[in-house]
């Protein structure tokens, strides 16, 4: 029988073999890298290595900042408020103002004056 | 307050619903929910809980931003008339927008697997720092990302 070798087993991180010793899959990385554009047509070998451990590095700095709203609230538990509050409140995250503030109306920006919502989150 | 209808992913981030739009297939659009989960806990002490709907939310931003970084890399090799992004790009990319922070770490990593690659597989050199353990989060040393590569598990802590 095939036994999970030092290799598989050392470093896969924990998980199933699937994903190597990356924390997340690489056929899965690359298929969202294509979708982001039409010209997104080749992807070196070693890009989805690349986002693997990014991803990494922005989950764990988007999770630790959305538990400091957290504890600012006395809680324990992480909710989506949080993250969408620290999202707001950091600059490298502008881009995801859009995603948290459609589908959380308490964060929905009027017409006009969108500017406004980050003040209120300091 | 959760369920507007602009939900973008309709509610069901999980494979296997029965909804008939899966179709739109889920496990194209992001990364599983439990790899996910798994990192972000690993970034909050022992007592920390994660609700359902947060760990949604990284899920949803996590895809975000992999098309944000792909899209600008994905210029830049417009501008300089190459058809293939590489790991360079990405770096680049990173850079430009605003995640320098993660630059050098993705740098030790990627040397890291280079030269796993170039090892026959099962005999990966210990070396500097791999028995170390430090705290991942902030400015995340590179002795962090040698543990990554090293230790057996993740999410002992």
């Amino acid at each position: 029988m095939r036994q999970a070798g030092t290799y598989s087993g050392i470093l896969s991180g924990g998980i199933s073999g699937r994903t190597g010793p990356h924390s997340l899959p690489l056929a899965r990385i690359k298929k969202i890298m294509k979708k982001s554009g039409d010209d997104v047509k080749m992807i070196s070998g070693e890009a989805p290595i690349v986002f693997s451990k990014a991803c990494e590095l922005f989950i764990e700095e988007l999770t630790v900042r959305s538990w400091l709203v957290t504890l600012k609230g006395k809680r324990r538990t992480l909710h989506k408020e949080d993250v969408a509050a620290a999202i707001i409140s950091t600059d490298i995250f502008d881009f995801l103002v859009s995603l948290v503030s459609n589908s959380n109306g308490g964060y929905e920006a009027p017409d006009i004056n969108g500017e406004e919502m980050v003040v209120e989150n300091r | 307050m959760a369920d507007g209808p602009a939900s973008p992913a309709g509610g069901s981030h999980e494979s296997g619903e029965q909804s008939p739009r899966s179709n739109v297939r889920e496990q194209d659009r992001y990364l599983p929910i439990a790899n996910i989960s798994r990192i972000m806990k690993k970034a909050l002490p022992a007592n920390g809980k994660i609700a359902k709907d947060a760990k949604e939310t990284v899920q949803e931003c996590v895809s975000e931003f992999i098309s944000f970084i792909t899209s600008e890399a994905s210029d830049k090799c417009q501008r300089e008339k190459r058809k293939t992004i590489n790991g360079d790009d990405l770096l680049w990319a990173m850079a430009t927008l605003g995640f320098e922070d993660y630059i050098d770490p993705l740098k030790v990593y990627l040397a890291r697997y280079r030269e796993m690659e170039g090892d026959t597989k099962g005999s990966v050199k210990g070396g500097d720092g791999s028995g170390r353990r430090e705290a991942v989060s902030g400015q995340a040393g590179q002795n962090s990302q040698a543990q990554h590569l090293m230790l057996p598990m993740q999410g002992t802590e």
